[in-house]
Parts: C-alpha cells; sequence; structure tokens
C-alpha cells in the first residue's frame, strides 16, 4: 500500500477555505490541524479545548443569531469578541485575561454580573474557567470550526512502535495510544477476524467450512481472499443497504394515523444493487438526491430518487394539508443534511441557528429546492403517493399494451356503430311503443312527449335529450357495445393496477413559491425566498444550478468539507461501534469533535481520491492492523476506554437487531438467501397490530391485520420484514432498530431483559434452536462432537473442554426430562411452521435446548 | 473483582432495566466498577439525582384517547342549552382553523350539553349524570377546564401531548421519567402501557407505538406493553413443552459460558448480559404474579368492574392492573382507553365510553387513597383534546356529533401534589375559548415532571447538537394546583 503524502489542495479547496473564513470572519486562525499524535500540546487549542465550553454555555446569547443575543455580544467571533458588547468593555485582551470583561464575569462574586447566569442551569466548573482564562492569557486565538474546513491529506506520524502498522491509517491509531501511554492488542485469531469480517461486510457468521478454508489457507492473501469474496458477495449489498435503509427513513407504511402500506421495495433493491456493483459513492448521492434529473434518466435512476420520499405520508380525515406538504419538506432537508452534512438544521426552521452558520433564510432557501414535487399535502390511502414510476415486468408490459389496443377497438366500434343507431332511433321513434312489463320501465313521460315532437320541429337540446335516452336506454347495440369497454376498460384498470410502483422525486414546470415560515409554521408566510444554498457555505460548482441536482453535485464535489467525512465516519461507526466523531449524526459545532482528527481526514481524502470508492474503503479498513486486533484484553483496558474510542483492541459489540434474527436463522439452516423482492412477514404474537388500529377500518386499509407468510417467506433476511411504523415487528423495536419515523444514522446498543426473553422465547429462536439441534445430530458421532459442531455454528471458535463439559451436562438432564415427559418434547418441536422428520423426539428435544443455549451466549449475539 | 461479584452487583442496580453499552453506559459501567456511585445515588435515572423531593413518586394516566367532549362531561354551561340549534358567533370561533372534517360546513349550529349534571360533594363540582360513579370521588380531583393545544388532528394532537412535539421522532413522557427516575422495581418496567377498545366509536382512532417510544433516548426506556391477549409482555412464556426447571438449566448453562467468556475477554458487557437474563427470568414470575388478581377480594372485582363478559374492552382490569403495577413500583402507568372520537353518533356513543370508564375511574382512586397510595400517585385523566361546542353534520333532535376541538378541554387530575375538590381555569359561554388560565399541554407535561422532582428545564437530552427536553423550549409550572 503506497503511502502518499500530502497534497496542496486544489482550486476548489481554495474557494471553499475562502467561503469559509470569510463566514467566520476568522482572520489570524492557524488552519494547521493539530498533532493528534504527539503527547497533548502544551499550548490550547481552540477547538478542541475552548469552542465546546463556549457552545454549551455561552452562545446560546451571544452566538449567530442575532435575535436571542444578548447584550450585543457576541463571543464566535473574535473581532466581535475583541470590541465587547453594549457594555463597551472589551471581551477578550489577548494575553491579558486580567483585563478581559469575559474573565471578569465568570469569576465575580456579584451575583448580577455572574456568567452565565444562574437560571440557565448551566454554570462552568473550575477547571472550565481556567481554561478560558489560560486560553486568554496564550492569546486568545480562534480557529475556524473544524468540520467546515475542507480536509487536507496530514503529514503521516511516526509512532515508535514499528513493525505493527499494516496501513497508514494504523500509524494515525498508534500514534494516539502512543500518546496515552497505551500499545495495541494484536492480531486476532484467524476465526475470530473471518467472522468479525463476515459479520461486518454480510451480516452474517461464516459457515465452519468458510472457516476451515481459510484456517487452511496458508497463503499470504489468505485474509484478503477472504476480504475480497465477502465484498464480493450478494450480502454485501444487502448489510450496506440496512444502513442506509435507517438513514433513509425507509419503511412499508405512511407512519401517520391508519399507517397503510406503500411499496418503495424497488428503491430498496436498487440500494442493494448499487452496493453490489459499487456504484461510486457520489454518483450514489446524485442518483439519490436527483437521479430524477439526470438528463435522459433511466428508471433505475428515478427510483433511486425516491430516497426523499420515503418520508411519513398523511392522509388523516381533517387533516390540513398545507401543513403536511410543510412537514415532507421540513423532513427531506432535515434528512438531508444529516446522511450528506452531517448538520442538524432543523434548528433554522424556526431561528437563524445558534451555533451552526444557517439562517432561517438559509432554511428556506434550501427548502424551496425540495419544494418542486407535484406531490399533494395528503395523499398515499391507497398505496403509494404520486409522483410514482410504473414499475412493469415484460409480461406486464405486453398486457398492458394488449389492454390499451382492446379499450381502443372497443371504443372505435362504438363510434362506428352510430350512424346504425341513429337510423334504428328513428325508426323506433316512428312505431308506437309497447306496453312495458314493469312500469317502472316505462318510457318517461318527457321522453314521450318529445317522440310526439316532429324532428324538425325539436330544439337542439330537445334532440339532444332523445338521443341521449334512446342510446342510453333503448338501443341493445349501444349496451352491448358499452358493456365490451367496459368490461375492456376494467381489464386495463386492473392491469395497471397490479403494476408496481415506486414512489420518486420530480420537478414541476412552474415550481411553487417559496416564503420563510415565520416559527416554522406553515400558516405563517414571511418573505418570498428563491433556491440557494446556505449563504454561509461555498457556492455552487461551477455550472451547476440551484437545484437539487445542483445541490447533490455540490455535495460530492471535491473540496466539500463534509460529505466524504461525515460518509467515512459511518463506514467507521459500521466497524467499530463508535464513529470516529461519535455524533454520526452532528459535525456542526454542537457535535463531537474526532477522536482522531488527522485520521479523519486523511480517510476523507483517501475515499474522495478513491473516486469515491466505497468496497476499496471497506477493504483497506478491513486490511488494517487496527481492525484486526484481538478484542480480548485486560479489564482494567476495558474499565479506562470503556468504548474503545482510543482504538486499543479490536471491536467487540452486540449485534443489531437483522443480524441477530439471521444468523439464527442462518446457523439452523433456515435461512431463504434469496435477495430483494416484496417485503415478508415472519412470526409475530397475534394481535400486536390489531390491537392499534382502527377496528371497523381493518379491512378498508392494507396493513391493519397481521398475516403471517407462509412457507420460505418466514426465513428471509430480517431485512425484509415488513416495516409499519406505527408497530414495528418486536424482533427489530426490541433491538434498538429505529422505527424508521426520522432519519436515523446511529442506533443505540442496549441490554435488556426483554431481549433476553425474546432470545429464549420468540418462536423464530425456538425453531432455529430446534434445526439447529438436528443438525448437530448428525454431524458427529458421539455427543462432544456434535456439541462441539453446533458450538463452532453460532460462535465460530472451537469450545474448550470445560465449555463441552457444561453443555454435556446439559444435554443429559434435559435427556433425563424429556424421557420422562416425551409429550413435551414433542410440543417443543412443534414449535414454528417449518417440519421435520424426528426419530426420537426426546433426544431431538434435549438438543433444542443445547442449541437454545447456544444461541444465547453473549458471544453468539456479539461481534468479538 | 470476580465475575460473580460483578454481576451480583448488577443484580442490585437500582437502574436495572436496562442498560446502554455506549453512551450513557459509560456512567452506568463507572457505577458497576465503583459501587460507591450506586450507593450514593438514592434516586435519579441515567439522567443523574432528582432535582428537588418528589411529591410523586407514580403516576397512573387513564389516557382517554379520541378527545372526549368536555361539553358534555365537565366543562357545564347550562347556558349553552339557550343557544341550541344557533349559530356559532363569529366573537367566539374568531376565525380560527378547523379540520378538513367540518371547514366545509356551511351551518354551525351550537349543541347543548347532553344529559342531566349534578353537582357532587364538598367543593360542588358539576358532572354529567353520565359519570355518577366518577362524581363520588369529586372532592379528590383537582379539574382543569383550561387545557389547550394547537393540534387539531389525532395524529399530531396524541403525539404532542405524549411527546412535546406534533411530529414523530420524540421521547414520550414516560420514557423521560424512565430516563430521568430510573425504576423503582427490579423485576418490572418503570413505563408500562395498557390498551384497551372502548365500546363507542369503533372507527377508533389507531394508537401508534411513537406515544410510548423511546424517540431519540436509548430503547429501554420506551414503555412496555402489558397485553391482554397471550403473554402479558412478549415472549414473557417458555416455550411449549420447556418446563421451568429446563428453562433454569440453560439459563445455567449460558450463565456458567458466559461467565467463563468474561473472564476470557475482559468485556464487563458480558456479565451485563447474564444479569439481564437472570432478571428475564425473575420476570417470568414476577410478571404473572402481577397479572393474577385472583387474590384480589370479591370485593375489590366489583368495584372496579372486573367480571367475566365485561363490555369495557378491558379498562376494568387494566385499572385493576394499573393498581397492582404501582404498589410494586411501576413508576408511569399509562391506560389508552379507545373509541372517544363523536363525530357523530355522540348520543348513544359516550353513553358507552361513560359507561367503559367511569366505574374502574372511580374505583381506581377510591381504592389508592383506601390503601395509602394516593398519597404518592397521582392519577391524570385525559385525553389529547375536546370537542366543538358546533355540531359535525346536522343537528336533529337525537343525533349529532362534534368535531375535534383543542383550543379548550378538561384533563383530571387527583392525587400526590395536587389541590383535591380544586378547579382551575375557566372557559367561555360556548366552551370554545379559554377566558382563564390556560394550562398548555406542555404546561401539563412540565407539572407533572416537577410533582415528580425533575425540572423540566433541566431534564435533557443531547441529540444532533442539541440539548432537547419534553416541553421542548416552553412550558410554565402551573403553581396555582399544586398543593
Amino acid at each position: 500500500m503506497a503511502f502518499t503524502g500530502a497534497e496542496s489542495p486544489d482550486a476548489m479547496t481554495n474557494r471553499w477555505i475562502r467561503g469559509i473564513v470569510g463566514c467566520f470572519a476568522a482572520l489570524h486562525v492557524a488552519l494547521t490541524p493539530s498533532s493528534a499524535g504527539a503527547a497533548p500540546a502544551s499550548r490550547l487549542e481552540f477547538n478542541r479545548d475552548v469552542r465546546p465550553i463556549l457552545a454549551e454555555h455561552c452562545l446560546n446569547c451571544h452566538g449567530f443569531d442575532d435575535k436571542t443575543r444578548k447584550g450585543g455580544l457576541r463571543l464566535d467571533l473574535r473581532e466581535d469578541a475583541l470590541k465587547g458588547g453594549k457594555s463597551g468593555k472589551a471581551s477578550l485582551v489577548p494575553s491579558r485575561p486580567q483585563d478581559s470583561e469575559l474573565v471578569h464575569r465568570l469569576t465575580t462574586s456579584d451575583p448580577d454580573d455572574l456568567m452565565p447566569p444562574a437560571k440557565t442551569g448551566k454554570p462552568l466548573t473550575v477547571s472550565q474557567i481556567e481554561t478560558l482564562k489560560r486560553w486568554v492569557a496564550e492569546g486568545a486565538e480562534y480557529q475556524p470550526h473544524w468540520a467546515f474546513i475542507p480536509p487536507r491529506e496530514p503529514a503521516l506520524p511516526t509512532p515508535r512502535q514499528t513493525g505493527w502498522a499494516r496501513s497508514p491509517l494504523d500509524l494515525f491509531v498508534l500514534a494516539r495510544l502512543e500518546s496515552e501511554g497505551l500499545k495495541p492488542r494484536p492480531e486476532a485469531d484467524r476465526t475470530t477476524l473471518i467472522r468479525r469480517a463476515s459479520l461486518d461486510l454480510t451480516g452474517l457468521p461464516p459457515t465452519p467450512a468458510e472457516i476451515d478454508a481459510f484456517l487452511s489457507d496458508s497463503t499470504d492473501t489468505a485474509y484478503e481472499k477472504v476480504v475480497d469474496r465477502l465484498l464480493a458477495s450478494a450480502q454485501y449489498g444487502e448489510r450496506m443497504a440496512v444502513d442506509w435503509m435507517d438513514a433513509a427513513r425507509y419503511a412499508d407504511t405512511h407512519g401517520y394515523h391508519i399507517d397503510s402500506a406503500r411499496d418503495m421495495s424497488a428503491w430498496r433493491d436498487g440500494v442493494i444493487r448499487a452496493f453490489n456493483q459499487n456504484q461510486p459513492y457520489d454518483q450514489f448521492t446524485v442518483e439519490q438526491l436527483a437521479g430524477d434529473l439526470l438528463p435522459g434518466a433511466t428508471v433505475d435512476q428515478k427510483v433511486a430518487s425516491g430516497f426523499n420520499r420515503n418520508h411519513m405520508i398523511n392522509y388523516e380525515g381533517g387533516a390540513i394539508a398545507e401543513e403536511y406538504h410543510t412537514a415532507y419538506i421540513v423532513d427531506r432537508i432535515n434528512t438531508t443534511a444529516t446522511v450528506w452534512l452531517g448538520l442538524t438544521v432543523a434548528c433554522a426552521q424556526c431561528h437563524d441557528h445558534k451555533y451552526d452558520p444557517v439562517t432561517t433564510r438559509d432554511y428556506y432557501s434550501l427548502y424551496a429546492i425540495f419544494n418542486g414535487v407535484p406531490e399533494n399535502g395528503l395523499d398515499g390511502r391507497h398505496g403509494n403517493a404520486v409522483p410514482t414510476v410504473s414499475l412493469p415486468s415484460p409480461a406486464q408490459d405486453a398486457e398492458r399494451l394488449r389492454l390499451n389496443a382492446a379499450v381502443k377497438t372497443a371504443e372505435t366500434r362504438l363510434a362506428q356503430i352510430l350512424p346504425s343507431v341513429d337510423a334504428a332511433q328513428a325508426e323506433w321513434e316512428s312505431a308506437p311503443l309497447p306496453e312495458p312489463a314493469d312500469k317502472a320501465k316505462a318510457v318517461p313521460e318527457a321522453i314521450q312527449k318529445l317522440r310526439a315532437v316532429p324532428p324538425p320541429s325539436r330544439t337542439t337540446a330537445q334532440m339532444a335529450e332523445i338521443q341521449k335516452y334512446y342510446r342510453e336506454e333503448v338501443s341493445p347495440e349501444m349496451r352491448r357495445l358499452r358493456d365490451e369497454l367496459k368490461v375492456a376498460r376494467k381489464a386495463k384498470e386492473d392491469a395497471e393496477k397490479a403494476i408496481p410502483t415506486s414512489m420518486v422525486m420530480a420537478e414541476m414546470a412552474q415550481p411553487r413559491d417559496t416564503f420563510v415560515l415565520v416559527r416554522g409554521q406553515y400558516d405563517k408566510k414571511g418573505d418570498k425566498v428563491g433556491r440557494a444554498l446556505p449563504a454561509a457555505l461555498p457556492g455552487l460548482p461551477d455550472g451547476e444550478q440551484a437545484n437539487r441536482l445542483g445541490l447533490a453535485r455540490w455535495l460530492v464535489s471535491p473540496g466539500h468539507p463534509l460529505t466524504a467525512r461525515v460518509t467515512v465516519n459511518r463506514f467507521w461507526q459500521m466497524y467499530f461501534g463508535n464513529g470516529l466523531v461519535k455524533s454520526a449524526e452532528n459535525f456542526g459545532t454542537q457535535g463531537d469533535l474526532p477522536t482522531h482528527p488527522e485520521l479523519m481526514d486523511w480517510l476523507a481524502v483517501r475515499f474522495i481520491r478513491s473516486g469515491w470508492d466505497v468496497k476499496a474503503f471497506h477493504k483497506m479498513v478491513l486490511m488494517s492492523a487496527t481492525y484486526r486486533q484481538d478484542s480480548r484484553a485486560p479489564k482494567e483496558l476495558y474499565a479506562q476506554d470503556p468504548e474503545n474510542r482510543l482504538l486499543g483492541r479490536g471491536p467487540r459489540v452486540r449485534l443489531q437487531a437483522e443480524f441477530l434474527r439471521d444468523l439464527a436463522l442462518s446457523v439452523s439452516g433456515l435461512l431463504d438467501p434469496r435477495v430483494g423482492g416484496a417485503a415478508v412477514f415472519p412470526y409475530q404474537p397475534a394481535g400486536l397490530w390489531e390491537e392499534l388500529m382502527s377496528r371497523q377500518d381493518n379491512d378498508a386499509f392494507t396493513a391493519q391485520k397481521y398475516v403471517a407468510s407462509r412457507g420460505a417467506d418466514l426465513y428471509r433476511r430480517t431485512m425484509y420484514t415488513f416495516i409499519k411504523r406505527t408497530s414495528p415487528h418486536p424482533s427489530l423495536s426490541n433491538f434498538d432498530a429505529p422505527d424508521r419515523q426520522v432519519c436515523s444514522v446511529r442506533r443505540p446498543r442496549t441490554n435488556t431483559p426483554l431481549q433476553a426473553l425474546a432470545l429464549m422465547n420468540d418462536p423464530t429462536y425456538v425453531e432455529a434452536a430446534r434445526h439447529l439441534g438436528l443438525r448437530a445430530l448428525q454431524a458427529a458421532p458421539d455427543d462432544p462432537g456434535r456439541i462441539a459442531w453446533a458450538f463452532r455454528q453460532a460462535v465460530g471458535r472451537r469450545p474448550s473442554a470445560a465449555e463441552i463439559d457444561v453443555l454435556v451436562r446439559l444435554l443429559g438432564d434435559q435427556r433425563r426430562t424429556f424421557d420422562r415427559d416425551p409429550d413435551a418434547a414433542r410440543r417443543l418441536l412443534a414449535v414454528g411452521d417449518s417440519a421435520s422428520t424426528v426419530a426420537n423426539p426426546s433426544e431431538a428435544a434435549a438438543w433444542a435446548v443445547v442449541a437454545a443455549a447456544l444461541l444465547n451466549l453473549d458471544e453468539t449475539l456479539t461481534k468479538g | 473483582m470476580n465475575s460473580h461479584q460483578e454481576i451480583q452487583r448488577l443484580l442490585t442496580r437500582r437502574h436495572f432495566f436496562g442498560r446502554m453499552s455506549a453512551g450513557i453506559g459509560g456512567a452506568a459501567l463507572a457505577s458497576v466498577m465503583n459501587p460507591g456511585l450506586l450507593a450514593g445515588s438514592a434516586a435519579g435515572g441515567p439522567a443523574g439525582a432528582l432535582h428537588f423531593p418528589p411529591k410523586v413518586k407514580r403516576v397512573i394516566w387513564l389516557f382517554m384517547s379520541g378527545g372526549p367532549s368536555h361539553i358534555d362531561l365537565f366543562d357545564y354551561k347550562p347556558q349553552l342549552r339557550n343557544h341550541h340549534g344557533e349559530q356559532l358567533p363569529a366573537s367566539i370561533r374568531m376565525g380560527q382553523r378547523l379540520t378538513g372534517m367540518t371547514s366545509g360546513q356551511s351551518s354551525f349550529p351550537c349543541v347543548a350539553p347532553m344529559a342531566n349534571w349534578r353537582q357532587h360533594g364538598q367543593s360542588g363540582l358539576w358532572m354529567s349524570e353520565l359519570l355518577p360513579n366518577m362524581g363520588r370521588v369529586a372532592d379528590d380531583l383537582c379539574v382543569i377546564k383550561s387545557m389547550w393545544t394547537e393540534a387539531i388532528n389525532h395524529d399530531p394532537a396524541v403525539t404532542f401531548i405524549q411527546t412535546g412535539h406534533q411530529q414523530a421522532g420524540r421521547p414520550a413522557l414516560g420514557a423521560w421519567l424512565s430516563y430521568g427516575i430510573g425504576s423503582e422495581n427490579q423485576q418490572l418496567p418503570g413505563f408500562v402501557v395498557m390498551i384497551s377498545q372502548g365500546s363507542g366509536n369503533k372507527t377508533d382512532q389507531p394508537l401508534s407505538t411513537r406515544y410510548w417510544g423511546s424517540g431519540f433516548l436509548p430503547g429501554e426506556h420506551q414503555g412496555v406493553r402489558f397485553r391482554s391477549q397471550g403473554d402479558p409482555v412478549l415472549f414473557l412464556g417458555n416455550p411449549p413443552g420447556m418446563d421451568p426447571a429446563s428453562r433454569r438449566r440453560m439459563l445455567d448453562a449460558t450463565g456458567a459460558l458466559n461467565s467463563m467468556a468474561a473472564d476470557s475477554f475482559g468485556d464487563p458487557e458480558i456479565n451485563a448480559r447474564i444479569a439481564q437474563y437472570e432478571m428475564a427470568y425473575r420476570m417470568q414470575t414476577s410478571v404473572p404474579e402481577l397479572s393474577d388478581l385472583s387474590g384480589e377480594s370479591p370485593a375489590t372485582l366489583e368495584a372496579y368492574g372486573v367480571r367475566d363478559g365485561a363490555t369495557d374492552g378491558g379498562f376494568a382490569r387494566n385499572c385493576l392492573l394499573a393498581r397492582r403495577m404501582v404498589e410494586r413500583g411501576v413508576r408511569f402507568v399509562q391506560l389508552f382507553h379507545r373509541g372517544w372520537d363523536q363525530h357523530g353518533d355522540l348520543p348513544k356513543q359516550i353513553r358507552g365510553q361513560c359507561q367503559d370508564v367511569d366505574r374502574p375511574s372511580a374505583a381506581l382512586i377510591e381504592d389508592l387513597k383506601q390503601r395509602g397510595l394516593l398519597e404518592d400517585t397521582l392519577v391524570v385523566w385525559g385525553g389529547e383534546f375536546g370537542r366543538t361546542v358546533y355540531s359535525q353534520g346536522a343537528l336533529t333532535q337525537d343525533n349529532h356529533g362534534r368535531d375535534h376541538h383543542g383550543r379548550c378541554y378538561t384533563v383530571l387530575l387527583a392525587g400526590a401534589g395536587v389541590k383535591a375538590g380544586f378547579t382551575f381555569g375557566a372557559t367561555d359561554d360556548y366552551c370554545y375559548n379559554i377566558v382563564e388560565n390556560p394550562v398548555h399541554v406542555h404546561d401539563l407535561n412540565a407539572t407533572l415532571l416537577h410533582l415528580m422532582g425533575l425540572d423540566h428545564t433541566r431534564l435533557t437530552f443531547k441529540f444532533q447538537g442539541r440539548q432537547f427536553r419534553l416541553t421542548d423550549i416552553h412550558g410554565e409550572l402551573v403553581r396555582p394546583i399544586l398543593a
């Protein structure tokens, strides 16, 4: 791997810097990032040491938002702070804390003058005050917020320990560890490595055969081959899609009120494909945000643009359309800003952002960019909401053509027959009316009177009236042809309805006007605004317009300070449990600082320079020594760095919701590996939906009653489970999967007794244990061998003798239990839909309990 | 410290019901490593210690889902009878927005309160005869007649009162309490939700799990649904054919293997997992014991109206369960009783709804009082909004409906921390606008938190770079109602 040196920033980067520096008026600023690898600098650093204090305790009243600014004082800009507020006293006098009003106000004994005011409930600690004093004494230098400075490739650190690093990224990690007096852990054993890599890249455990192949591969590239194989597997795209579905708030229902079904599976499958084909992330971004606006957009590109139609959609009776249309656009802005900018712009919906450079006007200028979709405020009652794109199969396409032609034919025949019908009408008029058998069917009096009027004497209206009556009520030919047309049209409509659609973005020819909404309220319109990007951020790339396409291309322009950082941080989070910036959703001034700022920049630059090559990025990280470390560590290390922020050991985190169930299905042999398609309905306790849904409307809407799938669909990967937003599947919600109501780029990881209950008693896991037990029975001739086989399925490694002992004892106890009560064994073996032929139920049931014990091991549930 | 000792410590932790392996977990982990931290935090959840001594230790919120008519039940305006059938004056409506269900109506005839009304108790509280039993506890009630909300539709209105925001994504009050105070009982969750089906409107408004969701708080704070069908708590029961002894043996084996792993890996999370499995095992006993009403006296069952074939959709049983939960230290029990959405057929439907809830609601308050629990338990009775004074659809002799109305409605409180036999706030002659002491949903939530020892401006959680709180940037403590 080439260790490339720093390269000079390109023109784009220069433009960014000008814009950013202009925005913050941050003069006299050292742009050089701190050296994370070196021992802690003796000088304080604004971004690391001072800004967090100001942001948390001061900027709410002395920040960017001029409407809430107190005393005319602004502390986010050095120039303003030097001038001071209305009092005329300089808040900061560089190098002279004793003359700085800021220091005085932090330390005064006069409660009226003391800052922050007691009522804010945010007093400074003694050490925070000392930090600020020292910072003033050191010259009160500011820095622009780190994340707004475009990443530049830092020089590689030179840690003392040699021979450990496998990738440049390891040098950053190692240098930081050394600065803390720590050492990295040695490389994990191969079984651990392949299990970790498999779970990270596919969400599935390795099979024992795959493990054995790796263990017996003595070539230098054995591990690399594993990584390459995993990246090339179809399951890689599924695994990547899961996190993207969280970000995109993907679901199978609309989310409000009745919460009936939608179908965005085509969008989801497109995401899986894009990852599997390793579509460069910049192209992927453009298609997700604005695929519909690409010249000659393909159907797939239009489908991809549905990213920003995945938000909740309402049709509650009585709701006000404009209120919800506003909510959709707000959701799009917040989601887009979170996913690509790592910024929380939602504050600016009501007021200028207090901490980050986003004004209300900026917010509504972005709003205008998303306000041109030909959509309805209330929609979705009957499935997907417009605009949609139709996705017929070839057969459906042919059928549609055929039925269109049939309708045309019927229409033509109806038109052609009119002259002969008119002639028949004349005959009918001249003949006497027969006596009707049913009085109700008698010719109405008005028509009878008209018949009496000789045609030449009739008015135009009268002629039309009698003709209409004859054609609709009398003429048998007309009736027949009309019925034919009706049938043809119905057939066409039904066929159209059967064609799947996907919700997409589109642009109205004439976009709606956009106004600033006062305090964010949909019905309080302020100034009219046009489309624009936040004024404080640098402008669009040359030749781009301020529309969605321009926005998307701007996000992935090479000098953009945020997109690449935010993206690689999410990838990092996928492997290590936390991003380098822990607040993956917020890189603004209120967000967490990166633990390894230079590594973050190095990774971002690397990613951009690779052509936004996602698979290459994964491979780079997975090949690193940092990733390959053993997660076994002395307890003191776990205590010292419980979240492994310093990366001094391998990652060890519980599997996310989907992959827990996938693992159980996989090791039991039940998993149906089909990729993509319609959502499925695995087991769910009866009544969970129905209790919450409207009783009488149950049959009038979709997704009100839960009907479990049958057969193979019960065993699909969990990412295909139908997601009903108002009642998420317990196997997801119990294990911290977001309910997909809003964008989510970081999942919590809890550990609760409800999880334990689910893993022990949910029929999914009981059924999986049943099958894993049966497979074990057939896998080896003796009990210890069978136990070892099943243990490897669940955990990867071979069990120790002590571990086998524990399970052999359990097996023996359960054999005796079920021998005494074979009926209990049969009942246990009847859990789940899948049949299994069992010669000895007591034996099979005992093995099911042993398998259940294995499926509930911490090590099984954890990527270690 | 060996694994076993650590597990024992986890098993006796106050904030037991769940833990995070990240974020708050850092602090929680510190408490695992340092038992002194635990001993020091006599009260308080993961958010830290309480802000002040609580008046209320537990809350039972009888949530009347759909929006009961304050006009027909609590906010007595006899003079409205003089305006029955008259158009709602523009001076009252003042151009306020209406839902799409009635905004197109050409006529807005006022509807007088139905049924007869009676005064009750020392306080002389007027209440509809449709609620005879609740009248009996009038002197325990603190009646807020001036509740209001901006929302005019169910989904945003319930989301608002539950989470402080009309759009999805934020934690519910109960989740905030779990985060702020933690659980009092190591074997039961701190926030429980129960649902019953009203006999009024059967096209009842759907509920959403987000009404008791944890939003951006860790998932362990979400409300746990206690259900009347199947396992009371999801997956509580062992699978068919697996007896408790087998389960215990399986757990012993898993625990033994996990302990070995804990020693080998050094990761304290493994011990936490062992502890959660043990907790799950204990719940398999404690929850059925909680749900088992066979120990309740016939008199108690009769007082609540719990009996076979009861037609109240399960509300009575849920009320009795709520008492059993607060007895066992569950912090926040929320009952959702559905069917209060009387757009049409109000005269018939509201009778059914009142029959569902009248007796159990009164019995609950009396039962809590008799057991001394009302001294530190607060009962809340109310929904997401009220209903319009004008008829939705035609007003006929025997039928009419009322649309949603957020400008004012009534909520009842009873128990710890609030004045008894007290009425707060007033509406105009049409029950349409508040004329005195408005109480916004944020104000109510701020007050509930206060009563439980939490300052609503200080109970915060940092998410997306902002300190979020239940009351957003609003909410005033309603001091005049405090005892």
